[in-house]
């Protein structure tokens, strides 16, 4: 009997189940609030004359793990001042193999790359996952799609508290080993 | 119209077809935007408004892909059991009554010739497994056999109780009997309750429906039988499914429900709305519940129903012997 009981029951939570509204929303018509701190692709940002940030020091190009980033740098005078000064003539970022670990942000000296909020949509071509310059600088022109971190905001969280003493070193960190009796590097040991 | 006697038979089937896989079609959309609510999800949107155009969309989509008959299948047995198996499915039709002149041939022998054609349906599905040349094609069309041959017999003697009871074997003649003297689901004592009920039951098992899906059983044969199709042909047997759940409620509204009687509404009203309710029913039941092992299904069958609706055949007996 213990069959039947089981089927009603089932029965009865599918019936409620089916009479709830449906957690599903139709994404692209309803979206739901996002999380604050959601990060999902990335941008380009400019100052406040409008100069691009970016001054193509490669930084991000050279932390990449998965060496996505592509920067050609040269000097050029500003649009803006007039002052000669470095620029990113060219800023790309392969999405196909973007890991997100946002390190390109944080090495960033200037907060020129940053990440935003908005996903980017599906493409009918791989090249549609690449992001241009051009692609890059128009995700960084509304402000409000910008996700809460930069390199600045970062280091200001990553900022050691006070500069440890050596007297309180961690009980795990390693002992320096002192340079005499320290095995030369390079050498095999003896077969 | 015409007063030739096969043209108009072919009328009829015509329209029979037409509106059943209308019906089919539109079923399917029920069931998925139904199991699209149990699990919490929207179900079809986007085709049309409440996606109600997706079945167009699904049957244009299979029309066009590729039919694979694989290298070393049977080719001629590979390509008839599809249509095959929709022809017997759909072959029920001719004699569910929807309402005293809505009937395409109302011939003594209507619940006999729905049960073996019901019967039959079997026999397809294997040929299509056989034919495929695949091992889970094989083992799921062995289990349709074994399925389908063991709950015939509850079936059919299930179905004998309201023929008992009405002491006609003609469809219509079922449902006139019921119409005077009610409904034998709350008529008879119990028995008839009772056979619904197993009637509904091996319906389903003989659709391969959840909870009796065993021959496809996807957790471990794939898609059994047919497993190997693809396109059109794989529509087919998809098709031939929701028929045969569909026509298997239109004969239990027929034979326990009273079929098209009901007060106010127009006959054919009352025997959709039944048929539909039945069908709702099986739908909530297939997402609801979980696939039973074989020996399960065996056990429920010969230890459980068979002996239960031949006890059920002689209440119905007996109750028919004190009526009279």
């Amino acid at each position: 009997m213990g069959y039947v009981f089981a089927t009603f029951q089932s029965l009865l939570a599918t019936l409620r189940q089916g009479l709830a509204t449906p957690s599903t929303v139709e994404y692209p018509k309803a979206k739901r609030p996002r999380a604050p701190r959601l990060r999902a692709s990335f941008a380009l940002t400019k100052d406040a004359q409008g100069d691009e940030n970016c001054i193509g020091c490669k930084k991000c190009e050279k932390v990449c793990p998965s060496e996505v980033i592509a920067v050609v740098a040269s000097k050029k005078p500003s649009p803006v001042t007039g002052k000669p000064r470095a620029y990113a003539t060219d800023f790309t970022l392969n999405l196909q193999a973007c890991i997100v670990c946002e390190l390109c942000v944080q090495v960033c000296p200037t907060d020129a790359i940053v990440m935003v909020q908005e996903q980017e949509g599906p493409g009918f071509d791989r090249g549609d996952l690449v992001l241009t310059m051009e692609k890059l600088y128009r995700n960084g022109e509304s402000k409000e799609r910008l996700a809460w971190s930069s390199a600045s905001v970062l280091g200001e969280h990553q900022k050691p508290a006070e500069a440890p003493a050596p007297a309180q070193r961690p009980a795990h960190a390693p002992v320096p080993v002192p340079a005499a009796s320290a095995e030369p590097p390079g050498k095999e040991p003896a077969a | 119209m015409t007063n030739d006697p096969w043209l108009r038979a072919l009328l009829e089937g015509a329209a029979v077809v037409t509106a059943l896989m209308t019906a089919v079609a539109w079923i399917t959309w029920l069931e998925r935007k139904i199991a699209g609510r149990i699990q919490s999800r929207l179900g079809p949107t986007m085709v049309g408004p409440f996606g109600l155009l997706q079945p167009l969309a699904d049957a244009v989509k299979s029309m066009q892909k590729e039919s694979i008959v694989p290298r070393d299948a049977d080719a001629l047995l590979f390509w008839l059991a599809p249509p095959l198996t929709l022809a017997l499915a759909l072959g029920t039709a001719a004699v569910i009554p929807f309402s005293p002149g809505l009937l395409a041939s109302d011939v003594d022998i209507g619940v006999l010739y729905a049960l073996a054609l019901s019967g039959l349906l079997s026999f397809p599905i294997w040929i299509a497994g056989w034919a495929s040349n695949n091992k889970y094609s094989l083992l799921g069309g062995m289990r349709m056999v074994a399925q389908g041959i063991s709950y015939e017999i509850p079936m059919v003697l299930s179905a004998l109780v309201p023929v008992v009871l009405a002491g006609t074997l003609s469809m219509g003649g079922v449902v006139r009997h019921q119409a005077e003297h009610g409904w034998f689901v709350v008529s008879a004592p119990g028995v008839g309750f009772v056979a619904f009920l197993v009637f509904l039951l091996t319906a389903l098992a003989e659709g391969n429906r959840i909870p009796f899906d065993i021959p496809e059983a996807e957790s471990e044969l794939v898609a059994g039988p047919t497993t190997e199709y693809t396109a059109i042909q794989w529509s087919l047997f998809a098709a031939a499914e929701y028929a045969h759940s569909l026509l298997a409620s239109a004969i239990a509204a027929t034979l326990f429900l009273g079929g098209w009687d009901g007060p106010v509404l127009p006959p054919a009203v009352w025997m959709v709305l039944k048929t539909g309710a039945l069908f709702l029913l099986i739908t909530w039941l297939r997402w609801s519940l979980l696939r039973l092992r074989s020996d399960q299904l065996m056990s429920l069958c010969w230890k459980l129903l068979v002996p239960l609706t031949l006890l059920l055949l002689l209440g119905a007996g007996t109750w028919v012997t004190l009526a009279t």
